[in-house]
This record gives C-alpha cells, structure tokens and sequence, in this order.
C-alpha cells in the first residue's frame, strides 16, 4: 500500500514541477502575447474575418 | 515533444490533487477506523453474510438505489428524524463495510438505512416488493412480480407463502425474494455509536 | 450525380483552402463513423429514456421482467447516453476540432475507425449486462469492469492521435479550443481508469468510495463533457459569424480556473451525507468557485455575439452552439447556488436534480454537440443538408422540449423537497403531488425524441450524400436536378 502512496505522491509532486516550468514555457513563448493574433488564428485566407460561414441548406450562399 | 509533455503534466496535476483531496486523504482518515465494541460485546456495525450478503447484491442488481437513499441527515437539515427515519444521523463508520456504497441520491421512495427496525414484517415486505400498491396505495414502485410463484387460491396454504389480501390465492417467495428481504431487514442502525449519540 | 470525393478537386484554390479540404478528407472515415454510432446511440438512449420515464408514474408498464424493471433501465439510460451518445459524438468532434486546429491531417487511419467498432461494442456490452442484472451500482460506472479495458483502449489511440495533431501543428499560435480539448483527452481515461480502481480498491472504505464515485462522476461532467462543449463553441461561433473570439487572454483565463475549480467540487452531491463535514464544505467552495470560469465564458461568448444575434436566423448551427453555450451559462451558475447548504436542504434526493443534470447534459452539452455536427458534417462529406424544414424541426422539438422537462420537474421537485422536509405531510402524499410533473416529463421525452429522429433522418441521408454538392468548403451549389 506504500507503494501506491508512493506512486501518486511522487507523481503529484512531479505534475507539480511541471506545471510551473509550463507556465513558465508559455510566458517566454510568447503565449500570453499577441492576443489578437491568437484570436484570428482560426481564420485564413480562404475563411478570413468577416465572412460567415454557414446558413440553412438551400438558403442562399453564406456571405 | 517537450512542450505538450509539460503542458500534458500540468493538465494531470490538476486532478491528480483533488483525487488525493477528495478521496485519499479521507480515505486515509479512516485508516483506523474499526467496528465499536458495545458493552455487550457485539460489533457494530455488522458484517454482512449468508443471505443478508446475496440480498444486498439483489438490491444493487435490481436497481434500488435509483429511487432509495441509505443516509439520515443530521437533526435540524431536512426532515429524516422527525419523519423517523432514524434515531441518530447517519456517521461514516456506519458504512464501513460497504462495497458497493448504497448512499444513494434520489428519494422517489423513503429512505430505507433504518427500514429493518422501522418495518420489520415479512408479510409486509413481500406484499410490498410483489406490488408495492397492495401495502402502499399510490406508490410508484415497480411490482416485482418476477422475484415471486403465484399460487392459486387453495384449502392448503403453502409454507413460507404468503396470502394475498384479496383473497386470490398466496405468493410464493423465490430465494431470491427471501435473501433481499434479509437483507431489508438487517438494515438498522439503532446501535449507539460513540461519535453519533441518540 | 453524386460528385466523386476521389475526383481531382477544382484548380485554382488558394493554397491554404487546399489543405482545409486535405484536413477534412482525413477525418470523414472516423469522424463520421463516430457520429453515425453517436446517433444510434441516442436512439437507442432516447428509447430507455421514455421507458424508464412512462414506468416513474406508470409502474406497471412492462414491469413482469425483471430485465426491464425501472431499476435496471434508468441506469440502461444514463450508461447509453453517457458512453454511446456523449462519449462518441464529443470524440468525433474533438478529433476534427483538433485536425483543424493544428491543421494537419488526421493520424493513424488505419486504427482510429478500428477503435469506433471497439466502442461500440463495449457499450453494447455494458448495456445488456445492465440490463441483465450485472450492474456495478456505482452511478456513472455501472458498466461492468471489464468494459473499461475495451474504452480505454480507445482513448489511449485518441491520446495518441491528439498528441501526434499537437506535435505535427502547422500554427504558431495554440488556439484556446485546443487547450481544452487536450485537457479533456487526458483527462477522461485517468478518470474512468481511477473510478474503477478505487470503486474496486479494498483499502478504499465506506464513504472513501461514495466520495471517489462523486468525485468521478462530476469530473467526467467537468473535465470531459464541459470542455469539449466549450472548446466547440469557442471555435463554432467565431468561425459561423466571421469575428473573433472578443477577449482572448480572458479564454486562457477561464481554462485554467476551470482545470482547477472544477475538480473540487465532487462532494456536493453528498451534502447532510456521513462524510466529514471539511469534505462537503471543500465540495461547496469548489462549486462556488465555478463562477469564476462560467462568467469568464460567458462574458466573452456574449460579447462576441453583440450585434450578431441576426446570424441565428441564419445559421443551424449557431443557433444550437449559443442555445448550448446560454445552457451552460444557467446550469452552472444554478449548480452553485444548488451546492448552498441552504438550497440543497430543500433539492437534494428530488426531481430537481434529475432537471439540473438534463440542463447540464442535455442543453448545454448535446445541443453543442448537434450545432458541431451540422458544421462538421456536410465538409467532411461534400454534401449539404438535404431539408432545411427537418432541421427547424430539430431544433424547435428539442429546445421546447428540454423546456418543458426542465420547468416540469424543477418546480415538481421544489416542492418535493418542501413537503418531504416537512414531517407532518405523509410520504405518498408527496409522491401524488409529483406525478403528473412526471406524465409532462414523459410527454417532454416524447417531443425530444421526435426531435432525435428527425436528426438522425437528416445526418442518414446525409451521409448517403442525398442533399446539394459542396463544390468547395464554403461555396453551395444547387446540383441540376437534385
């Protein structure tokens, strides 16, 4: 029984550590800059800002 | 690779620690958590076996713990002791064999923790799990013919059955009938506890 | 005629739409495999439902086997929606979420379909052994132990798929959905692994297990359902309206503040329970907590909406996603007022909750998941909906009837819960007063399920490819005679 105490304590601390050196990952990434650049990042060319992209079938072309 | 197995750790600390808030470091309040001696010297609570043991797999087969709560709320939450459900609340030792735990989460019917002492008749509880409506008028419980051999109404009444009320004949209990009825009744925890007095 | 999908695609697309199709392409086999059998499944769990509902105020229905005795198709019910129909449309949707987000093509295409075929006959399985009177008992986790191994088997290819998309990302910038969603993949298999062993565990005693059973059944709500729901709507509704998302920075905000509140707030469902009364309080805070994150969303989803509402005339999808994403608003903001001690001595053990968990469940969670099949579907099949009139009626069956089940059986279970904490009225007075709250419940299911048929109608005849050629991903062209 020991040993799992082991395992998910050690465990724990391990996720632990890892979780501050994410963050600190995603600060010097750049992650928590550029949020408008994050945002569109779902958009492209082809699907840019501004363009809707979906409608009842039949009911005219999405613009 | 680096990143998403950070990021992946991260992700698992989350809910690896509220696993150990939530459950082992109860779990681990309980580690020396036993049966109490009376002064009789009885244990309680019980350990079940037999066919109080096969009635309580019966009673997980069957479902009941979809319309039946095991837990008394403490005196002034909700209405349990008042409405004699119990004569004290209901404390974690009172569970302590449990496996499955039947706590239970909706009260479509009473709950039954103290059922054993509050209805103890084999009668009643045969008519009542036959068709609930017979003992209960209006209940919703389903009938559970299946657990149970009609016989007809005749000059001799058949050991262990059961007569009808209306006259039609008796209901013959199967083993499986017999072994939650056990169980049902060995339900009862009027024993004193020394963290829960009455 | 059908157009080809393995017909050489028109010239002159720009290159990055190219790969949109590329990325679609991948996915139709094992994505559209999934919500066929999602689709089944909710059938199939909409079947139980009604039964389990007709036999809560008609106890005599169909109630001479044992196999069909409420007490067996209740969980029947949950475990089919939970496992068939929620667990297989969300891994249908998250792979394709996932394929776009990273844009890159969907891995492994040999043992993904493999794993839907797997799925489906581990929930098979775990239904008829239910039924058969093999249940656990533990709710949530009815299915019988070994179906874990055949589950998570699964999961571990769809780990493995989500990890090779994050590595393989062709973005810079890792977009809020994919946060949750890598969440939710790792997540839900440590859960249901978990669950199961401390279900199982003889050193877990007593209440350690109703304690683990709750902090697992709310967590598969949490950290499976929710964020698949959320990263889906964070990416649907700025893709349909054309805008982005309104405050990034507050999204990233709302996951993380998700990933932590969230899982402490188990133990609610065990208030005025033999459990430690720390326990129970951790469960309250946790669960008050919830506010944070649910305003986050919120906010940013409605602020992204202003002066777009006009789209929801429009758009079959959006119209589900925001009806979804509002859900999620109200349920959670009503599960924390739900966990106050004070509420709860009224709601607990009463039909009240059985309402919240649909708001939760049903509302927000496969609302959002019809809104992502109806974007997700016709790009991977190149095939538009065949009837506009049958998605009207999908939605309009579906959102009355949530309606009606969620006002029925609140208001029957407030009161339910006033007179049952009141000692003077008789216990099956209480039960008369709730039933015909249950007929309108039944009646609730029965436009519901009117509503799942039409869906399933529309998603068969559009995977037979019945309705208008998609020339390219945005563009619909009438066919000549279609």
């Amino acid at each position: 029984m020991f040993l799992v105490y082991l395992v998910i304590w050690g465990f724990t601390l391990l996720a632990g550590a890892s979780a501050v050196w994410a963050l600190a990952w995603a600060v010097q990434t750049g992650q928590f800059r550029d949020f408008r650049e994050g945002a569109a990042s779902i958009f492209d060319d082809g699907e840019p800002v501004g363009r809707v992209t979906d409608a009842f079938p039949g009911e005219g072309t999405p613009r | 690779m680096n990143r998403s197995l950070t990021i992946a750790l991260g992700i698992m600390l989350t809910v690896v620690l509220s696993m150990a808030g939530l459950v082992l470091i109860p779990n681990w309040q309980f580690r020396e958590m036993q049966q109490h001696k009376d002064d009789d010297g009885n244990l309680w609570p019980v350990q079940l076996e037999g066919a109080e043991a096969l009635g309580r797999a019966e009673y997980v087969s069957l479902g009941c713990i979809y319309c039946h709560t095991q837990q008394v709320r403490p005196p002034n939450y909700g209405a349990d002791l008042d409405r004699g459900w119990g004569l004290r609340r209901a404390v974690p030792r009172d569970y302590l064999f449990d496996k499955p735990h039947l706590l239970g989460t909706m009260r479509t019917g009473p709950d039954l923790a103290n059922i054993g002492a509050r209805q103890p008749s084999r009668d009643w509880h045969m008519l009542h799990l036959y068709n609930p409506v017979i003992t209960s008028p209006g209940s919703t419980m389903p009938p559970h013919r299946f657990l149970f051999e009609r016989v007809a109404a005749t000059d001799r009444a058949p050991e262990r059955a059961i007569r009808l009320p209306d006259e039609s004949g008796w209901i013959l209990p199967s083993a499986r009938a017999e072994s939650l009825f056990a169980y049902l009744r060995s339900l009862d925890k009027s024993y004193d506890l020394p963290e829960a007095p009455q | 005629m059908t157009p080809s999908l393995a017909q050489p695609l028109p010239e002159g697309l720009p290159g990055d739409r190219l790969s949109r199709i590329q990325i679609d392409r991948s996915c139709r086999q094992t994505v559209v495999w999934y919500v066929v059998s999602a689709v089944a499944w909710l059938l199939a769990g909409s079947l139980l439902a009604l039964l389990a509902s007709i036999k809560m105020h008609s106890p005599g229905f169909l109630a001479d086997a044992d196999w069909l005795t409420f007490g067996r198709v209740r969980p029947a019910h949950l475990s089919t929606m939970i496992y068939g129909w929620g667990s297989m449309a969300g891994v249908g949707v998250l792979l394709w979420l996932q394929a776009r987000l990273s844009r890159s093509r969907l891995p492994l295409p040999l043992l993904l379909p493999v794993t839907v075929v797997i799925w489906n006959l581990a929930v098979l399985y775990g239904t008829v052994r239910i039924l058969q009177g093999a249940s656990t008992g533990i709710e949530w986790l009815e299915f019988p132990v070994e179906v874990l191994a055949f589950i998570g088997f699964c999961m571990a290819v769809v780990i493995v798929a989500s990890v090779l998309m994050f590595i393989r990302r062709q973005v810079k910038h890792t977009y809020v959905s994919q946060w949750y969603l890598f969440g939710a993949v790792l997540w839900f298999p440590f859960l249901y692994v978990l669950g199961v062993v401390l279900s199982e565990a003889g050193t877990v005693r007593g209440v350690a297990k109703a304690a683990a059973n709750w902090w697992f059944a709310h967590n598969v709500l949490g950290l499976w359902f929710t964020p698949i729901g959320l990263a889906t709507a964070y990416y649907m509704i700025p893709k349909v309206i054309g805008r982005p998302v309104h405050s990034y920075h507050l999204s990233l905000l709302g996951f993380w503040t998700l990933a932590i509140f969230y899982n402490w707030a188990g133990t609610h469902h065990l208030i005025g329970g033999p459990l430690p009364a720390w326990l129970v309080t951790v469960g309250i805070v946790g669960s008050m907590m919830m506010f944070i994150p649910v305003v986050t969303v919120a906010v940013n989803h409605h602020l992204t909406m202003v002066g777009h509402f006009h789209h929801l005339r429009t758009s079959p999808t959006l119209r589900f996603v925001v009806l979804a994403a509002m859900s999620y608003t109200v349920v959670s903001f009503q599960g924390s007022l739900t966990a106050l001690r004070a509420v709860n001595e009224v709601s607990h053990f009463t039909h009240y909750t059985i309402a919240h968990a649909h708001l939760g469940v049903y509302a927000f969670f496969t609302m959002m998941m019809f809104g992502a099949v109806y974007y997700i579907l016709p790009r991977l099949m190149n095939t538009e909906w065949h009837s506009a009139r049958w998605i009207r009626i999908h939605f309009w069956t579906t959102s009355l009837g949530m309606a009606i089940y969620w006002l029925g059986l609140t208001w029957a279970g407030w009161w339910q819960g006033q007179l049952m904490n009141d000692p003077n009225v008789p216990f099956l007075a209480i039960v008369e007063y709730t039933k015909p709250w249950l007929h309108s419940r039944s009646l609730a299911g029965v436009v519901m399920t009117v509503g799942h048929l039409s869906f399933a109608w529309l998603v068969w005849n559009l995977v037979r490819q019945r309705g208008a050629a998609l020339i390219g991903p945005t563009l619909l062209k009438r066919r000549k005679g279609a």
